[in-house]
This record gives C-alpha cells, structure tokens and sequence, in this order.
C-alpha cells in the first residue's frame, strides 16, 4: 500500500513538473525584444480611417504617419510626411512632401496619394468617421506636382493642420475604390500604412502582431515587435502581467495599479490625461424656466458646494487635479484666471439663502459614468442642502435625454480626443449646434464660434479668455478634476508620458 | 418517430424568431446602437454618419423585417463592428465554444459520477456527505472568481497553465474545470439519488443471487439503469454550455460565442447579437429533443410521438 502511494505520488508530480516544463509562458521583454501590451476593447479593424475608440488611435500611431504629427514634448504640430507648408491665404494652404516616405509594401508615397486620401475622406459617400471633422472645413486638394499639394478650405479654421495630424492615415491611390468599386474595408484586415511599424498579423479580437518597419523615414524605434492582445478581463490582464505574458496595461484602475505598482513585479506609471469632468447645469431653463438653477448665485453655490481636490485626490489619484474652468489647463486658450469657487460648503449654504432656498431644492442629477464621483458630487450637494435624486443610466440614454431637453444637470466627461486647444472641448460643449450646450447663451456661442474663424493666435486666446471668463462668471458648469491616466508596465520597460495623455508606444524602449 | 422530430423541430424554429423578436426590440430601447458603436467621444456628426451608414436611422419594424426577409434566404447580415457577414463570423468562432462546451462536460462527467457512485454506495457516510458538500460548493461559487482562483494558483503561483488565449489544448484545462464545475451539483446529485433506487430494486437482489458483486454488479446492472435520467440532463446542460460561456470566455480571453456575445450586446452590434440568439435557441431546443430521444432509446418503456 505504501509502495503504491509512493508510485501515485511520484507520478503524479512527474506528470505536473513535465506539464510545467512543456507550457511554461513564452516571457516576453527584452531577451526578445518584444514588447507585449493588454487591451481590452477588441481590435476589429486597423483602419484609423474608419474606427474613433482610444486603442485604435495608441495603434494607428505606430502603423500610420500622417501630414503632420503632435510634438509630443511641446505639443506643436510639426511637419511629418510634409516637409513643409505654407499658408498662401486664410483659406489655401501649400504642403510639400518628404520623398522618401514608403508604404509598408515599399512603393513610394506621392501627392497623388495624398490628395486621393483627403478627396476620399470628404466625399461622403466614402462613410469615413473622419468625413465629418474634415469635411467641415476642406473643400478640395489639388495636386499642384510630383511632391506638392494645394488645400482649398471651405472657411478660415484654426485646427486644420491639427486635424491632419490626429485624424486622417494616408493611404495610396485608389486604395477604397479600386477600379470605380467601393470598398471601405479595404484596410480593415490588412493596413499599408506609413507609419514605423507595420502588422505583420492581426486576428480580429485575438491579436495584432507589430513589427519595425525598415523603410521608415523618421527615428526608428527602439522595440523590434510589439504584440497587442486582446484580454478583456482586468483581472486576467493583471495574472498575465505577474505570469510575465504581458508588458504594458493601460485604464488600470487606481487600486490595482498601486498595489501592484508596490510590487516587483510591476511598475505603476501615472501620466497627464487631457480628459475632464464637470458638472452641466441647466442655466437656460429648459427643464424648469423659472427653476433655481436658471439664477446665477444657485449655480455658483453649487460650485462652492463641491470638494473638486479631495475627489480628484481619492477617487483619480495620480496626477488628477481639481479645475474652475470649462478646458483642461494645458489647453490652449485656457485661461486660468478666471474666477474660482473654492470648496466653501457653509457658503454655499449661505448663497442658497439669499436666493431664496434656505431649504434647498430638488435636483435630478444625471450621470452615466464612475460612480464613486457621481456619488460624491451627489453627497456634497446633499450637505449644502439640496436634495440630489441621482440618476446613473446608460450613456444612450443620457444623450436621448439630453436631446429631449430633460436633463437639469449631469456630470459630463471630454477627453477632447487629445487636442491641447480648447476648441475642441468648447464648441461642442457652448456652440448652438450641440444639445450639450444648455446654457442658452448666444454671445458665448458666438463667441466660441469666432475664435475657430480666424488664425490669429492673439485673436483666438483673447476670444477664448472671454468665453472661458464668462463660463466661469456665470457658472454655466461646476468644472470637477482632469483625469489621471495610470499604467502598469514591466520594470525593464522605459515608456514615456506625454502631456496630452496619449500613449505612444512606439517610444517606449527596453532599460 | 420522424412526426415527433419534425413537429419539435418547428417548434425549435418559433422559439428561436421569437426569442429574436424580443431580443431585438430590447436591444433597440435599451441603447442607441449608433451612440454606442460611435463610442462616448464622438461628435454628434461622426453618430450620425453611423446611423446612416448601419440603416439604424430606419423604423424598427422595417429594419427587423429587413432581417428576417435575410434570415429565410440563408443571410444573417453583416457585423457593424466586424465588417463581414455575421454567419462567417459566428462559424469562426464557434470551433472555441464547443470545444470548450464539450471539455467542460467531460470535466462534469468525470467528478460528478464517480462522485455520485461514491455517495450512493456509501449513504449517510462522511463519504456521502463529502460528496454533497463538494457538490453544495461548487453551486455555490461563482463561475468568476473560481476562473481568477484558478488563474492565480496554476498559472501564476504554480505556472503549468496558461493564464488566458486558446491556442493549444492546454488553453483549455482551466476553463473547462471552471465551466464544468457549474454542472457537477446537479448531476452528482441525480447519479446518487438513481443509484440508490436502483440498488434497492427487485433485479439488482436477483443478480446479487446469481453471484454479481461489486464492480460487475454496478456497471452491468446498476449503473446502466440509474445513469438514465442522468444522461437527458447532461444533454440539457450540454446546450447550456453553449449559452454559458460568457464570464469563462471572457476571464480567459477565449474568442469563442460567448465573449462575441457579450462585446455584441455591448457594442449594439444588433446583427450579430440576433444571430447568436438564434444559434443558441436552436441549440437549447435540439439538445432538449436530443434528450427526449435518447430517453427513448435507452428506456424501451418510453414512447414518444
């Protein structure tokens, strides 16, 4: 009996040491120069030119190369595929190209490339999620010789060469319609782009396979592979990340980026993100005409009812900061002296007396997003003395809502896509064109239209220190926090964090 | 025989249109499929341009119609998100899910039984209440945290799995344990509980009498009787399997139907998430009739149709 057991047991171990043996995890890092990144939202399609979600952007940088590119150290926008480019008038801008740029199945890239791209992206029947940001402001582009090109714009647009430096991959001639047939998901499998790396495989929600790409113009990076995988569970990223099967996580939530940041194992990197959050409050009454929140002193109680720094502090972390105006401080046009309301719950209390609610009042408080930050805003309001209903629905519905005029207040997030300009978060947020807008203000609307009219630097910062001032004044929001981003990545990997939030990985490097 | 079949096979078909008939007007109220495949950041023009693009801008009721005029000519559609016809897309993945489906009933088969053979043989002992404690457990566990548990332990702490992707077969031993555990209750209790009627019956006395013990007694005589009803509810909980997969599929990041089901319904991917709708309903009502017939197989005492 004995003999038997001592025969089953080592067996047994036999058989578990020869199993650990024969699949122990490939590791990634430096040994073979491969780096290995979890995502959770699944790669569908490698065509920046027809998806918008975040990891599609992290991977159309290392695929594609656009005109012009984000200096991401100065935020400046620098030539990239363009060598150059001038500005012939307002509205007629002149782009000379690099010669040496390649397609990653080595054909040259050439204007006629270019303009077919751009022509394509405007044409609507192209479909391009893209058609709309630059279809606003371009009219046509005209290949003008064998490397240069002239755009026609349909107006005066201050963002035009930001917008072909953050949205619009080159692709070569005929690419969506080959011989007259369209095909808009010509790229969706497949990409032949410019940019440093190119994929060398890709399976659809599994994973896409990254290799340094040669011919590439510009500085190569450092990293030979990078594999992107696809692992939707945050706790299945995390044991991979301990079991050595990946390098680099992202959207890590706070807690578990610090306790396992507190480990060997890991690093945990918090960078600047330019998303914020803010309050919208319903000034011009469309829920309630001659409701409270239609009276100045209501909305900036409710301002100096919030603890805007304790809530970016505990519930963000990181570098996640309170804010008092309507943009992201490192956002261009985004003054910081316009009025603040510091945490001031006794005068809060007091700025509602005097308009006349001793009591309080009623507030339907909407909010689809991070609870623990709908909970708190709802628990400081409580303790000025309003009665928060809070209402946490699913985002659709908070924009039927919000369509519908139904909404006295929300709790809104913009991550601005990345633009360091407060264009793009002012527009959408206090133009007439938007129900985001509830302020009823037309000379804010007027106001933040103007300053996307024209080019002049001075023009537009003093256009956006009014709107921003009157914003601020008039308490139209109560401005929460930015965000924090936090990463987790091996301790062998050196991976920069740039001011506008945006991980790029093809940077990064071994240590 | 063959009338059975095919009445229940019609009854397969309506299950199936209904239960799509509901799962489309629910996922048409409860999102806007254009918001969410546009993603929060978008701009209402870039929404737009989806909704037009999609046909979402379309009345309900024209754009189911449009689907079910599809469905009857063999075309399911095209994935908002994948870009290709939904069919293609589901028979890609479905190679995962039933390899996991049929692993994780071998998992079920393989502790429930001899489980249930051990308790029944030994009634009332610690045995037997061993057997129904492990069996209480693993109804009790949530599917979720035993997956991470597993992951932790024998793919971290003691690294022979591997901790998520489906590329080999070893890919498959932690989520067909977690998988089939969910089953072993239900089926260790049905093996005990048949086997102590049947070793009580007149029959088993008889062949005890002409000298059958043990090992012979139970598989030529007992086993084959009280495993019966066992066999109908593995068939059932074989169609389960398919439908629930998500949370396993989903922790080990296993592309089968199951994780294309829950990114379909979060993504409004309205297409896809019918057409999975649809296999699975098909499915569930197949293995309830596979189940019926081979009751009817096995028990000459059973007649159907």
């Amino acid at each position: 009996m004995i003999k038997l057991k001592r025969a089953v047991g080592s067996t047994l171990f036999a058989i578990t040491l020869s199993l650990s043996l024969s699949t122990a995890p490939a590791f990634a890092k430096k040994a073979d120069d491969t780096l290995r990144v979890a995502m959770a939202e699944e790669i569908l399609n490698l065509d920046y030119n027809y998806t918008t979600k975040r990891e599609y952007i992290i991977l159309a940088q290392m695929t594609d190369a656009s005109l012009f590119d984000v200096d991401p150290k100065t935020q400046e926008i620098v030539p990239s595929v363009a060598s150059g480019y001038k500005f012939i008038d307002d509205k007629t801008l002149d782009v000379t190209l690099r010669t040496n740029v390649k397609f990653h199945d080595g054909s040259v890239l050439n204007a006629e490339d270019v303009a077919y791209t751009y022509n394509w992206i405007i044409d609507p029947k192209s479909e391009s999620n893209a058609t709309g940001i630059i279809g606003r402001w371009l009219d046509r582009v005209e290949v003008t010789g064998a490397n240069t090109l002239r755009f026609h714009m349909k107006a005066v647009y201050p963002l035009a060469l930001r917008d072909m430096a953050q949205r619009i991959m080159l692709r070569k001639k005929d690419t969506y319609n080959p011989g007259g047939v369209v095909n808009k998901n010509a790229m969706a499998q497949k990409v032949n782009g410019t940019g440093p790396y190119k994929v060398t495989s890709f399976k659809p929600g599994q994973e896409v396979v990254l290799e340094r790409f040669d011919g590439f113009f510009g500085p190569k990076p450092a990293i030979k592979k990078i594999i992107v995988r696809n692992i939707p569970d945050i706790g299945t990223q995390q044991a991979e990340l301990m079991a050595g099967g990946v390098d680099w996580m992202f959207n890590v939530p706070l807690d578990l980026a610090q306790s396992l940041g507190a480990t060997p194992i890991a690093k945990h990197l918090s960078g600047p993100d330019l998303r914020v959050s803010f309050v919208v409050l319903d000034a011009a009454g469309y829920t309630d005409p001659k409701g409270p929140l239609t009276k100045v002193e209501v909305r900036r109680a409710i301002n100096y009812a919030l603890n805007k720094s304790e809530m970016a502090k505990f519930l963000i972390g990181g570098s996640a900061e309170g804010i008092h105006t309507a943009c992201h401080p490192a956002q261009f046009g985004c003054d910081q002296k316009s009025v603040d309301y510091p945490y001031n719950p006794a005068k809060a209390k007091e700025m509602l007396k005097a308009a006349g609610y001793p009591n309080g009042f009623p507030l339907d408080l909407w909010a689809y997003r991070e609870k623990p930050v709908a909970e708190a805003v709802a628990a400081d309001l409580t303790a000025a003395g309003i009665k928060v209903n809070l209402r946490y629905v699913k985002l659709e519905s908070l924009d039927q809502a919000r369509a519908n005029k139904q909404i006295s207040a929300y709790i809104g997030t913009w991550g601005s896509g990345g633009t360091a300009d407060t264009a793009a978060i002012a527009r959408i947020h206090f133009s007439d064109e938007t129900d985001r807008n509830l302020s009823g203000d037309a000379q804010l609307n007027k106001d933040v239209l103007a300053a996307e009219q024209t080019n002049d630097e001075n023009k537009r910062r003093e256009l956006y220190t009014k709107a921003i001032g009157r914003i601020a004044d008039q308490a139209y929001w109560a401005p929460l926090f930015t965000y924090s981003a936090n990463y987790l990545v091996s301790p062998e990997l050196n991976f920069p964090l740039d001011s506008d939030g945006l991980p790029r990985l093809q940077n990064a490097s071994w240590k | 025989m063959l009338r059975y079949i095919l009445l229940r096979g019609a009854l397969a078909l309506a299950v199936a249109f209904t239960v799509s008939l509901a799962a489309f007007l629910l996922l048409n109220v409860a999102t806007d499929p254009a918001r969410a495949i546009a993603g929060e950041d978008a701009t209402p023009e870039v929404v737009q341009t989806i909704r037009v693009r999609y046909g979402l801008d379309q009345p309900m009721p024209v754009r189911y119609a449009q689907w079910l005029g599809g469905v009857v000519q063999g075309d399911f559609g095209e994935s908002y998100y994948w870009h290709k016809p939904v069919a293609e897309l589901v028979a890609e993945r479905a190679g995962v899910t039933i390899a996991l489906a049929l692993a994780a009933m071998a998992v079920t088969i393989l502790i429930a039984i001899p489980l249930g053979v051990l308790a029944a043989l030994n009634p009332n002992s610690w045995i037997d209440r061993t057997a129904l404690g492990v069996a209480v457990s693993a109804q009790a566990v949530p599917n979720f945290w035993l997956g991470l548990i597993m992951i932790i332990l024998f793919s971290v702490t003691f690294p022979i799995f591997p901790v998520s992707g489906d590329a080999t077969w070893m890919h498959f031993v932690l989520p067909a344990f977690v998988l089939g555990a969910t089953s072993v209750p239900a089926v260790m209790r049905l093996t005990r509980t048949g086997l102590i009627e049947v070793m009580g019956a007149d029959y088993i006395r008889t062949a005890r009498s002409k000298g059958y013990r043990g090992a012979s007694l139970l598989w030529r005589h007992a086993l084959r009787n009280a495993l019966l009803p066992v066999i109908s509810v593995l068939a059932v909980q074989l169609g389960q399997k398919f439908g629930g997969s998500v949370i396993t599929e989903s922790i080990f990041a296993l592309n089968g139907l199951g994780r294309l089901a829950l990114e379909s319904i979060l993504g409004a991917d309205i297409p896809t998430v019918q057409m999975l709708i649809f296999v699975f309903a098909i499915v569930f009502v197949v293995m309830n009739l596979l189940a019926d017939i081979l009751n009817a197989a096995l028990d000459p005492r059973i007649r159907i149709g």
